[in-house]
């Protein structure tokens, strides 16, 4: 099976992050960048499938600036067999995915895996975007994955409101995961030196034959900001009755809202 | 590309969803602007019911596909919706946050060629055409941005954010039949069943009052403090990331940036310390309430309401007086 992985590289979630002085762009600087944590589980889900379906490849692609090297780094440590970078510093998640398309449509995945959201954007927008222009029925936000005995089709499940759906889905086919789909595995020391000699293979969109209109933004980003400042909150120093009474007086009275 | 303004209405059996009536009141604002339409389109068994009350929201016309569209599907309601949207051409396309937008959004905003702009918290029109605000970074930014074409926009709202009022007048509520063949292509992909769970408390990304328990709740037995006050409150229950890897709380109950997003008008934290992943969740609720035994808990930053005490003296108190006021 060919068995396609799209990771991106984003802040660690912990990260502090400024809005420049002007509110024009976000400030990154000294900032941690790790693989979006959605997407150890997309490549750990690859990795349980080509150890199913012997003789599988893994192609794992990233769309991004130089720091996808990093991410694609940790790809070759765990074991994937080619990575390509597509190098575009700019693109937001529907350029990316047309990035990402132009790349597969050679390959020719038998499976894509992504992650449900890259937590930068958050925009869950890739995924979907990239199962319509490849033309493969996908899942978001998968929980559990199984293949069937001749790989022709998977089963999934989805938590939705109110409970869970399982899912079944013919390959060729694009699958987004879940907290929880698996236990990604850690390289290995041996992958780390072996990661050393693998090249990633490098594009430009122009490459791809996508032209500044296949890449141009979506929407005109006009600025940021950080999230709006709360002012001091009321604090209830009673004793545990007394607070009580006083904070179902307040909501029902002052914040009207029980 | 036109000046009305489609709206895709989710509905449970017929009954219109309180998300649905939030995107009509958004989109008769940016239709009155445009100088447009509200469009309505609805899908599924019961379809055909929610039409009038969509009707009374606001939309102009009700586009119903329920013949053929008998479970979701992802590849036939995207093919419905895009038909629908290369046929009316609205200016822009909204959709709330949800499992089914998480789903189509992504794969309608390809086909159509719309610009998708997710999980937005203000929309509004601005000269030929829209201005988003959206958070971004687990809500550590702000992002706003505008769209002027060349396509559509396609915009997935956040729930609870925008307020939902009725028209004055209802409109027309014209029902038109959303004709969708059926294609083989689309069993590509289907649902085989559906497991309910989650009982009887109201869904938690939809709720307005939400109460959630963090690791200091010990067990799952002890929950029950928090379901007994969340039941009080006719309101759903949460958990932290910590209280569901310790197993006292189902992982559809937590809040946060691995978890479900959430902005109901009250937001109860117990026993919650406020990690930078948790309020990503919950930040843009609009009252917040913590309770927790230590006063640098970082969730008092951002409360509006704070008690400083024990979760199992002042949450069960809590229950008490609620209900006593509601007696
Ligand atoms: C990539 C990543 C993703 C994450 N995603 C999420 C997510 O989606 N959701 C999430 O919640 N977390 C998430 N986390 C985890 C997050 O960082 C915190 O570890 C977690 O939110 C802590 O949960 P807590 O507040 O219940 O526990 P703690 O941080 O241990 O806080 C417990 C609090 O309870 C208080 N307390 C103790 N006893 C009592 C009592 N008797 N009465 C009242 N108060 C009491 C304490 O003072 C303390 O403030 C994520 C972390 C990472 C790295
Ligand atoms: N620039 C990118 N390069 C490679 N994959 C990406 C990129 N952006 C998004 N993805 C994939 O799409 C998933 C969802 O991202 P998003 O739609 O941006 O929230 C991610 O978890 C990745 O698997």
């Amino acid at each position: 099976m060919k068995i396609a992985v799209c990771v991106k590289l984003v802040p660690s979630t912990t990260a502090l992050i400024r809005v420049s002085a002007d509110g024009k762009a976000l400030d990154c600087t000294g900032v941690e960048m790790v693989m979006s944590p959605y997407d150890e589980f997309a490549l750990e889900e690859a990795l349980k499938a080509r150890d199913k379906a012997a003789g599988s490849e893994i192609l794992v692609v990233s769309v991004g600036g130089d720091g996808a090297a990093k991410n694609l780094e940790q790809a070759y440590a765990l074991g994937v067999d080619q990575c390509v970078h597509v190098k575009a510093p700019d693109a937001d998640a529907a350029a990316a995915a047309r990035c990402a398309a132009a790349v597969l449509k050679t390959f020719a995945p038998d499976l894509v895996f992504c992650g449900r959201q890259a937590i930068d954007d958050d925009q869950w927008l890739f995924p979907g975007m990239l199962g319509e222009l490849l033309d493969l029925p996908h899942v978001t936000a998968a929980s559990s994955f199984a293949l069937s005995a001749d790989n022709a089709k998977a089963e999934c499940k989805r938590r939705i409101e109110g409970g869970e759906e399982t899912i079944e889905i013919a390959l060729p086919a694009l699958i987004s995961a879940e907290k929880g789909l698996n236990d990604p595995r850690s390289p290995t020391l041996k992958g780390r030196l072996n990661a050393k000699k693998k090249t990633v293979t490098v594009k430009t969109p122009a490459e791809l034959g996508l032209d500044a209109a296949a890449m141009a933004p979506a929407l005109k980003v006009e600025g940021y900001a950080p999230p709006p400042p709360k002012s001091a909150g009321k604090v209830i120093a009673k004793p545990a009755k007394e607070a009580a009474a006083e904070l179902v007086k307040l909501l029902r009275e002052e914040a009207k809202v029980i | 590309m036109g000046a009305d303004i489609l709206v895709v209405a989710e509905h449970k059996d017929g009954k219109v969803k309180k998300t649905a009536c939030e995107l009509l009141t958004v989109a008769r604002t940016l239709a009155a602007a445009r100088g447009g339409k509200v469009l309505a389109a609805v899908l599924g068994p019961g379809a055909g019911q929610a039409a009038a009350e969509l009707g009374a929201w606001g939309a102009e016309t009700v586009l119903v596909g329920e013949a053929g569209f008998e479970a979701y599907a992802s590849l036939k309601w995207t093919r419905a919706i895009c038909e629908a949207a290369a046929a009316r051409r609205p200016a822009a396309i909204l959709m709330s946050v949800s499992s089914l937008s998480r789903d189509l959004a992504g794969r309608v905003a390809a086909r159509a060629q719309a610009a998708l702009a997710s999980d937005c918290t203000a929309l509004s029109a601005e000269g030929d055409g829209f201005k988003i605000v959206r958070p971004m970074l687990a809500g550590r930014a702000l992002v706003t941005a505008v769209h002027a074409g060349p396509g559509p926009l396609l915009a997935t709202l956040r729930p609870n954010v925008f307020t939902a009022e009725k028209p004055a007048a209802p409109a027309a509520g014209t029902v038109e039949a959303l004709a969708c063949a059926d294609d083989p292509r689309d069993q590509r992909v289907v649902v085989k069943s559906f497991a309910a769970g989650g009982g009887t408390r109201p869904e938690l990304t939809e709720a307005a009052v939400v109460v959630s328990g963090g690791r200091s709740l010990g067990s799952a037995d002890a929950f029950k403090v928090i379901y007994d006050l969340a039941d009080a409150l006719g309101a759903a229950a949460g958990a932290s990331r910590a209280a569901v890897d310790a197993g006292y709380a189902p992982h559809s109950m937590q809040v946060g940036q691995t978890g479900k997003t959430v902005s109901p008008v009250l937001y109860i934290a117990c026993g919650i310390s406020g990690a930078i992943q948790h309020l990503a969740g919950m930040r843009t609720s609009k009252y917040i309430v913590a309770i927790n035994t230590d006063p640098n808990a970082p969730i008092f930053k951002l409360a509006d309401y704070g008690i400083v005490g024990d979760l199992f003296e002042v949450v069960p108190a809590l229950t008490e007086e609620v209900n006593k006021a509601k007696a």
